[in-house]
């Protein structure tokens, strides 16, 4: 089914299409890229019928390397797991694409803000599709580096050009540990064929590896329980987990409807796919699935609260994502991959809804009436987001109390673990719903507290040609679907496992049980009932104007200046890393280049000089010329006394004469001797040039 | 036509020569320019159907000539040419046209002599990249010196005479070290200046550690490895956009050429006994020019460190003595000379429009170039080695390489991967993202046809041997296994019975 490759080339032609066509394509950027997304859309929805009727398919590309034992075949393969995302990424996307067709019209960049979203998706979709690590690397990066131009959208502005760079320079931190992954596994492994890895993985479980052999010691470790640590620092930065978190909130300088791409579709989705896809080997290494599960509840906990205290609604959706994630990513910790498609899913659908309803009431809101509430109530956007908000909270509950996980945590061996994560799910909850609702009535009251640009497309002027947002049709058919698809993924719980499992070539799950077998009462009751009090909560601090009550004491509000200022990483970053790093650079150069290194060649040359300088006073001068005068006093003297004899006069005259050209000589080579080390150069060369050309005449 | 197939090389030889010859008869400015613009290209086409008619199967020398040049001392002009020193010969075909374009409107005083020189120096590089003859390799060796001071002292920027000195002093240090290594493998090697021939003969110990450094240090110095690399930012920067060019696209991979030539093959246990050290003084050099790159202002200094952070990437890849390292260090050349080109390229285009290499003096560059903007960037990832561009897949495999060694290294060098990606997006981000922080830069004009002419081809090879690299390594495949083999075989004992210091 060769026809499938088409699905990432289709997005990524029409990319290129626009991009080369540039301003002449006016603004119908969209008219190329909405068909293309389209028609990916389309062919995912028949491969997924493929996958389901006849399993996995496999395309071979072309061979991209080969040197020596390193082969690399660049083949795609599209499983399970990969249909899903397609799905998922082409669905999402085409959304986004027709939304934003509206959104920026107006916008000076219109067709290359299209060609990049083009190029973004058919990157991730290259990156789902991909059965190759290098090749899956190479995706990664493309999004990385379109996730940058993204964020950098409206060049002017500088805040928007540093999250640019920030965002990047994080994710290329976190990416050193996805290359070094690789190159392990390939070390390990010698390939780079992800199937062939995951067959292999089990059998190479107590593979050692030598690694100071080539010193003559011998410290031998097992790579394959190391890989997935390194691996899942890559996706850490990708996936935005907490050392690495810091670039995704800046990113919302990007235009809101590629935020909903993504925090939806593509980019953060790709940490916990990483992770999905080579489950199998994620499993042989009990430490490095402890380690994801501990870093993604820290993440999920420390993003909720950050969001609680937040007051820009992009941020707190972008923290609001963070913690997402961090679901995902604890759920693999777990080993609970099917429960972390499903969310992986279920939160994309929902995102995307929520992100682009957002981007609508922030239009319809921002630029004509920055203060007035009155008129926005009954707006249709304001249902839309409540809804959003309620399913959005109600995800992780659904997720955590559901089956798989009470096998997991058996699986993992801690008995506290349980607790522990259901502690951290609860609150979490709690908390997710608290800002939710929080978050969506202060902007129908206060308006929104982003930092909307002030320039370009969003002055007022624009803003009369840019129409009122009426893509009700689309979203309302997102929400359906993500309903549906909630409902079915719900009813067909033990479907949907027995649909992936092959995919995940997990082995020892029990017969997974269907969401509605589980005790109802608890699974849905509990997180339904937190998820309520989070929005009284959020509602009562929000009627209730605040006040310094006498029981909030200093601890408390530390705390939250605490969280309001995201526990300072961007604060410690900026002072212990970047800043020290570039004085550092400075004080190297300063130090190493300029005053060592080129200081020595200096000295040495200067030195030298100086040496030329003594051997010409001393030799010359002092020595050879005295030695001359001497003799030519000597002989004038010697004159003298046969001018007494002979001839004096004449004598006289001569002797004088050679004298005097021999003062003459002596003015002329110290005329010569002090020029330039240039001159020297010319003549050495000269010489080297005439010595070549005598010794080719002699031989 | 036989006498043309047969002297293959010497014809690719010969065509900047008669460029030269040409342009001693022509008065008119835009006529020296299109005559030596031609003779590039005719160059370009000839050395295309060289790789044409390469085969790349074969590990052995292709197209040798050999005729006796001073037979007394056994000296003979002889070349030819395998996987490993073709695609040298290709980068300096493909960079000596652009090196002619970009100075096509800046280069306005003395036009004949300078694309004579251009023509000269293009010559005398495809010389060393395919001579046979150790005394041919280090004349041509010293004759690329001289045009390139030329250059830098007749056509640079205001410190140009300062750069100039610093650049022959080092060269000429290097050269001397050279041709006492040359000669010392002259009496050693029975009295014969012939390539192949000493590559077949094994030298004693001793012989080797001592060759091995003149000739090292010399190779070093034009790389050039850490501590010898202050003369190139200092040429770098005072050179015009055409000696920039051709100084880092093609200058410096003699130096990288010379290590695979010589050093390798003819001394194999001392180069295996002094890899590591070279090892890790090229990891250093990887972060250190990465660290150097972040402390410049000057455009053209960034880019320079950042080539002597990339060549570190080379001597890395060459010392770990395996298929992937070596192959990767010599597609790390190529690339090298590609990306930085196209920046030295770029670089020169903005300073012939506002002639400051001050990148504090720029901003905002995106509202009035968009065009350049696009390429900038496009070459600026390149250069930290994006994934997708060219440069990643001669580090990937440096990396590959290098893990056989040692994964310390490996985590050091992507450290300098970090770093480049640091300098190289900042530099970016203060060029072209921002407002256009004065009224002329809102007016500058965008790149013209011809400049983006120059530029362009550039781009789609970037592109192109980022994603489909499979040509180039072919090409070089069958050299690059032969001298791994060549390696193996000598080395292999030598180095298990040794203990080496980290």
């Amino acid at each position: 089914m060769s026809i499938f490759i088409l699905i990432p080339l289709l997005p990524l032609f029409a990319s290129l299409a626009i991009g080369l066509g540039g301003r002449r394509c006016h603004e119908y950027g969209h008219r190329i890229g909405i068909p293309a997304i389209s028609l990916s859309f389309g062919l995912s929805i028949w491969a997924f019928i493929e996958v389901l009727n006849n399993g996995p398919v496999s395309l071979d590309l072309y061979r991209l390397i080969e040197s020596g034992s390193l082969v690399i075949d660049l083949n795609m393969y599209i499983d399970q797991l990969t249909v899903l995302l397609l799905l998922l990424v082409t669905g999402v996307s085409s959304v986004v694409h027709v939304y934003s067709s509206r959104y920026m019209i107006g916008d000076p960049h219109f067709n290359r803000f299209f060609a990049v979203i083009a190029l973004f998706t058919a990157s991730m979709l290259m990156l789902v599709m991909s059965n190759n690590l290098l090749m899956l690397l190479i995706c990664w990066e493309v999004m990385g580096i379109c996730s940058y131009l993204l964020i950098s959208h409206s060049r002017q502005r500088p805040s928007a050009c540093r999250a640019a760079t920030k965002a990047f320079l994080v994710n290329a931190v976190a990416d050193v540990g996805l290359s070094f992954g690789i190159i392990l596994t390939f070390f390990t492994f010698g390939t780079l064929d992800i199937q062939v890895i995951l067959s292999q993985a089990e059998g190479m479980q107590n593979h050692t590896v030598n690694v100071l052999g080539w010193i003559g010691l011998d410290l031998p470790i097992y790579p394959v329980p190391l890989i997935p640590f390194f691996l899942f620092i890559g996706a850490m930065g990708k996936s935005a987990q907490m050392p690495f978190h810091v670039w995704l909130p800046f990113a919302m300088e990007a235009p809101t409807p590629v935020s909903a791409l993504i925090h939806a579709a593509t980019m953060v989705n790709a940490g916990p796919f990483l992770l999905i896809r080579l489950s199998p080997l994620l499993v042989l290494s009990p430490y490095a699935m402890t380690f994801i599960a501990v870093i993604g509840g820290l993440t999920a906990l420390f993003a909720a609260i950050v969001s609680l205290t937040q007051t820009d609604i992009k941020k707190i959706l972008a923290y609001s994502t963070i913690s997402q994630i961090g679901f995902m990513i604890m759920t693999c910790g777990l080993g609970a991959f099917v429960v972390a498609i499903f969310h992986l899913l279920a939160h994309g659908c929902y995102k995307a809804f929520f992100f682009l309803s957002t981007g609508n009431i922030l239009q319809a809101v921002e630029p004509s009436h920055p203060h007035k509430h009155v008129a926005h109530q009954k707006s249709p956007g304001m249902l839309t987001l409540y809804v959003g908000a309620l399913l959005l909270a109600c995800i992780p509950p659904i997720i955590l109390f559901s089956g798989p996980y009470e096998h997991m945590w058996s699986v993992t061996g801690f008995a506290s673990a349980k607790l522990g994560f259901w502690i951290i799910g609860l609150i979490t909850v709690f908390v997710t719903s608290a800002y939710l609702f929080r978050s969506i009535m202060s902007l129908f009251i206060h308006g929104p507290k982003t930092h909307w640009p002030n320039t370009g497309i969003h002055t007022l002027d624009n803003h009369t040609i840019q129409p009122q947002f009426i893509n009700g049709p689309i979203l309302s058919g997102l929400i359906l679907t993500t309903i549906v698809l909630g409902g079915m993924l719900g009813l067909f719980w033990s479907w949907f496992t027995n649909f992936l499992t092959p995919a995940l070539s997990l082995t020892g799950l029990p017969s997974q049980e269907g969401l509605l077998m589980m005790n109802f009462s608890t699974w849905i009751l509990v997180p339904l009932a937190v998820a309520c009090m989070g929005w009284a909560y959020a509602y009562k601090m929000h009627t209730q104007p605040r006040q310094p009550s006498p029981g909030v004491n200093r601890w408390t509000t530390s705390l939250y200046v605490l969280f309001w200022n995201k526990l300072y990483f961007d604060e410690i970053y900026d002072a212990y890393i970047v800043a020290p790093s570039l004085r550092f650079a400075h004080w190297l150069w300063q130090t190493i280049d300029v005053r060592g290194i080129d200081r020595a060649i200096h000295g040495i040359a200067s030195s030298s000089l100086l040496l030329a300088h003594w051997l010409w006073r001393i030799v010359d001068i002092k020595g050879i010329d005295r030695i001359v005068i001497g003799i030519g006093q000597r002989s004038i003297g010697l004159g003298r006394w046969l001018s007494q004899m002979v001839d004096i006069r004449w004598l006289e005259q001569n002797i004088n004469q050679v004298g005097k050209q021999a003062d003459a000589a002596g003015q002329a080579l110290q005329d010569v001797e002090p020029h330039t080390i240039q001159h020297q150069l010319l003549v050495m060369i000269l010489w080297l040039v005439l010595a070549t050309v005598i010794l080719y005449i002699l031989v | 036509m036989t006498l043309l197939t047969d002297h293959m090389i010497s014809l690719v030889v010969a065509v900047p020569i008669l460029g030269i010859i040409m342009l001693a008869f022509v008065r008119d400015q835009e006529w020296t320019r299109r005559i030596a613009f031609g003779s590039t290209m005719v160059e370009l086409g000839l050395v295309i159907i060289l790789c044409l008619r390469f085969d790349f199967t074969q590990q052995d020398m292709q197209f040798v000539e050999r005729m006796a040049w001073m037979p007394t001392f056994n000296i003979q002009y002889a070349v030819g040419i395998d996987g490993i020193s073709i695609l040298m010969v290709l980068l300096t075909a493909l960079l000596c046209p652009l090196a002619i374009l970009c100075s096509w409107n800046s280069i306005t005083t003395r036009v004949r002599a300078f694309m004579s020189l251009i023509l000269l120096v293009e010559s005398a590089m495809i010389v060393v990249f395919t001579a046979l003859d150790l005394f041919l390799f280090f004349m041509l060796w010293e004759l690329t010196m001289i045009p390139m001071y030329f250059m830098i002292i007749l056509w640079g920027g205001p410190n140009r005479s300062a750069a100039g000195i610093k650049f022959v002093l080092y060269s000429l240090t290097g050269s001397l070290l050279l041709l006492v290594g040359i000669l010392g493998l002259y009496l050693q090697g029975g009295h014969t200046y012939d390539l192949l021939a000493l590559t077949e003969h094994t030298f004693s110990a001793t012989t080797q550690f001592w060759l091995f450094i003149s000739f090292f240090l010399a190779f070093a110095i034009k790389m050039p490895m850490v501590p010898f690399h202050t003369w190139l930012p200092d040429a770098h920067s005072e050179a015009p956009t055409a000696g920039s060019v051709i100084l880092a696209g093609v200058l410096l991979k003699m130096g990288g050429y010379g290590f695979l030539r010589f050093c390798l093959p003819m001394f194999p246990e001392a180069s295996a006994m002094f890899a590591p050290y070279i090892l890790w003084l090229s990891v250093f050099a990887i972060v250190y020019g990465g660290y150097m790159a972040l402390a410049q202002t000057d455009l053209k200094k960034l880019v320079a460190y950042s080539s002597v952070s990339h060549m570190g990437f080379v001597t890395l890849g060459i010392f770990v003595f395996n298929s992937q390292g070596i192959q990767g260090a010599i597609l790390q050349m190529f690339n090298h000379g590609l990306t930085t080109g196209a920046l030295f390229i770029s670089i020169g285009q903005l300073y012939d429009r506002t002639h400051s290499r001050n990148i504090a003096d720029y901003g905002g560059l995106h509202k009035p170039m968009p065009k350049f903007v696009a390429l900038f960037f496009l070459f600026s990832v390149a250069a930290f080695g994006l994934p997708g561009t060219c440069n990643f897949i001669g580090e990937f495999l440096v990396l590959v390489g290098t893990s056989y060694t040692s994964f310390a290294m490996v985590l050091l060098s992507m450290g300098g991967i970090v770093l480049a990606a640091a300098y190289m997006l900042w530099m970016v981000q203060k060029v072209a993202m921002g407002e256009p922080n004065t009224k002329a830069a809102a007016t500058l004009p965008d790149l013209s046809n011809r400049e983006l002419a120059t530029v362009i081809p550039l781009a789609i090879l970037v592109l192109w041997i980022g994603l489909y690299p499979g040509p180039l390594m072919e090409m070089m495949d069958a050299s690059v296994t032969n001298l791994v083999n060549h390696m193996d075989s000598i080395t292999l004992a030598q180095v298990a019975r040794n203990v080496y210091v980290p």
